[in-house]
């Protein structure tokens, strides 16, 4: 028997990813712009009426592909590595929202601990 | 039975302790299970939808904030020039009958009229209505809170008949038929909107046109476009500091009230989300939109704060949160035997090498704890664990960008030039897979739970680097002017920026307040342009204010 979940615990000392991953950094730019544009395809969003390259545009297709294959390369795997215990760590759209926190202030509220005295 | 709070806030002479006391963060995680059930069974109460009602605080109508207005303290330059007082000099002026609205409303439109085609701070003026409705004010009794205040509206807040353009060529042609509910509550309270002030498109970066062009001036610099006027509020913090308006409104996802505020030497107030509603706001991010105010001092932001916050039937994110306090109370300086004290018992949390920053920035924050200090506030020393710092990285950060993509992919579908500059940062909420949001939703636990037991658990007040932590997790931060900085061969303020438990605004107006008792950082402004500066950004030879290309937005966006 082995009582260890098998997920990751929340990092308290070394932190960052237990597992690694190979990562998009290992893929070509042509490709993932294939991959890119493709999305965009699907979505229905056309890069087509920018200029190709011309620096003085507004923008082109050229600055939009490196800004979207950094997020791909650079910044999505870490966020997919990232160890995070499930049964710990819900997911939690309004934090400051959380019952724990908003009810613990309302209840009080209704006790009249934070009401009665204006300025 | 009330639990034992957490932290300090006890104040003998005024018992009622900050709601940011009232969160009890020993059971902090032992009621999650509880109180999920509780609300799932229907024990959080969510109000019917219906028509935008007034905001609900203060109890009063704040006649005793207003009679605290010590007369011999207004600035000797207000006796020329109401625009140098702050909102809340000139409110208790406006209730005693000496100072008319319509004066003081035209000692504004003045200043527009001889200085914004410098500045640059509004993309649209409301000369005629702001006037006719201060003539209205002038008719009445002035008992509401913002009587006869004019102010700047971020124009990415709908303004009933008035374009609403965001800068963006998406909104150019729009002309909202309701007000913001913010909105509508500050004309409720009497406050007078003198125009929609610039903005970073769609509210990303520093103020520029869709394409690119820089627009609007830091107030400090006004001949020198290099001088960022912080943003996305750039139009609200610079119609503030240049006595454009008496206060204004900004709204904040990644640092939009509180960057602005500090390039500007303001005192800018993020609430915690949710306290003001975001019905009527141009969408940027669904779960870290917040509206606030950018002001003169503590004062004056609770001032506005007070008119607008409040649970608003028409967004449900306002809901069932805890009652709007009174803000101007703690906004009221409080006299101890030795000068001013901070109101409530208050811990200042200081994190590694922060009040060691380089230059100018490290000498303003050593200053600011030696004013704190002396205000009573105890200063403690925090150790952040490591996965502060990844949890706060732009990795983490650029997942808010499936909520900017989601409401303008129609606009993406139909052209992408819609966008000009803001492109990229539009874009790439498309490639972010779900899992990867999903992370970032866990994530935002993770950090909540880190500041509350390893920053919040030893004091009430963090000092921070960056706004990203509480911008994420939804928690309330301010801006303080303190000292000066060198910019561009420039002078300009400098100042803090500081972070709050959940509802936690009165603990920072409260610090805020008693560290302006004692200083003068907050009174101090910039001259009007000069000939020459006047000359280089308006006369007929007047070269362009330059721009900003899509990397440079697309960082600053991000």
């Amino acid at each position: 028997m082995n009582s260890t979940p098998p997920f990751s615990p929340f990092p308290t000392a070394s932190g960052s990813s237990r597992h690694g991953s190979p990562g998009t950094h290992q893929i070509e730019d042509e490709e993932l712009d294939r991959w890119i544009l493709t999305r965009l395809a699907m979505v229905g969003v056309d890069l087509g009426v920018l200029p190709e390259d011309d620096p003085d545009a507004p923008a082109d297709q050229r600055r939009v592909l490196v800004s979207l294959r950094q997020i791909l390369r650079e910044r999505m795997p870490v966020v997919s590595d990232y160890p995070l215990d499930p049964m710990q760590f819900p997911p939690v759209l309004y934090p400051a929202h959380l019952p724990e926190v908003r009810e613990a202030t309302v209840v009080r509220a209704d006790e009249g601990d934070i009401l009665g005295e204006g300025p | 039975m009330t639990a034992q709070v957490a932290g300090s806030g006890r104040d003998m002479a005024h018992p009622r302790p900050p709601q940011d006391a009232l969160v009890d963060r020993r059971d902090f995680m032992a009621r999650m299970g509880a109180l999920a059930a509780l609300a799932a069974l229907g024990g959080c109460a969510v109000r019917e939808p219906g028509e935008v009602a007034a905001a609900p605080g203060p109890a009063s109508d704040g006649a005793a904030f207003f009679r605290a207005v010590s007369r011999s303290d207004l600035p000797q330059e207000a006796s020329t020039d109401p625009a140098e007082l702050t909102a809340w000099e000139a409110g208790a002026l406006i209730r005693d009958g000496d100072l008319g609205v319509e004066e003081y409303v035209e000692a504004y439109l003045e200043r527009i009229r001889r200085w914004d085609g410098v500045y640059q701070a509004y993309g649209h003026v409301l000369e005629e209505e702001a006037l006719a409705e201060a003539r209205r004010q002038d008719s009445a009794s002035p008992r509401s809170l913002l009587h006869g205040i004019p102010l700047a509206i971020k124009d990415n807040v709908y303004s009933a008949g008035i374009p609403t353009r965001a800068n963006s060529h998406i909104f150019r042609d729009f002309v909202p038929d309701e007000d913001a509910t913010v909105l509508a509550r500050l004309r409720m309270a009497g406050g007078i909107p003198l125009g929609k002030s610039q903005l970073g498109p769609l509210a990303t970066t520093r103020a520029l046109t869709p394409d690119g062009e820089i627009t609007t001036m830091n107030a400090w610099a006004p001949g020198d476009p290099r001088v960022s006027p912080g943003g996305s509020s750039s139009g609200s913090a610079t119609a503030v500091m240049a006595r454009l308006a008496a206060s204004s409104i900004g709204t904040q996802t990644g640092g939009s009230i509180t960057m602005p505020s500090l390039a500007q030497g303001l005192t800018g107030l993020k609430p915690t989300f949710g306290r003001t509603s975001l019905h009527g706001v141009i969408p940027l991010s669904y779960s870290r939109d917040h509206v606030g105010p950018l002001a003169r001092d503590a004062r004056d932001a609770a001032l506005i704060l007070q008119a607008m916050a409040g649970a608003d039937p028409r967004d449900p994110r306002t809901q069932g949160l805890p009652p709007v306090p009174d803000f101007l109370n703690a906004s009221l300086p409080v006299e101890g035997p030795n000068g001013p004290r901070v109101r409530w018992p208050t811990r200042i949390g200081v994190l590694p090498g922060w009040a060691g920053a380089p230059e100018e920035d490290g000498a303003n924050r050593q200053a600011f704890l030696a004013e704190a200090r002396e205000v009573g506030a105890e200063v403690v020393e925090l150790d952040p664990p490591p996965a502060w710092e990844e949890l706060t990285s732009i990795h983490f950060n650029t997942l808010r960008l499936v909520e900017r993509t989601e409401p303008f992919v129609p606009y993406l579908k139909e052209d992408v030039r819609l966008f000009g500059v803001t492109l990229n940062s539009f874009l790439g909420g498309l490639f972010v897979s779900g899992d990867e949001y999903m992370k970032g939703q866990r994530a935002k636990l993770a950090l909540l739970r880190l500041v509350m037991d390893e920053f919040l658990s030893q004091c009430d007040v963090v000092m921070l680097e960056s706004h990203v932590p509480f911008d994420m997790i939804g928690f309330p931060l301010m801006t303080l002017p303190v000292g000066t900085r060198q910019a561009e061969g420039h002078t300009l303020p400098g100042g803090v920026l500081m972070g709050a438990g959940p509802f936690g605004e009165e603990r920072l107006l409260a610090v805020a307040t008693a560290i302006q008792a004692r200083t003068d950082w907050h009174r101090r402004r910039p001259d009007d342009p000069t000939e020459a500066e006047e000359a280089r950004m308006t006369g007929p030879n007047a070269p362009s204010r330059g721009h900003l290309d899509l990397e440079t937005v697309t960082r600053e966006a991000e």
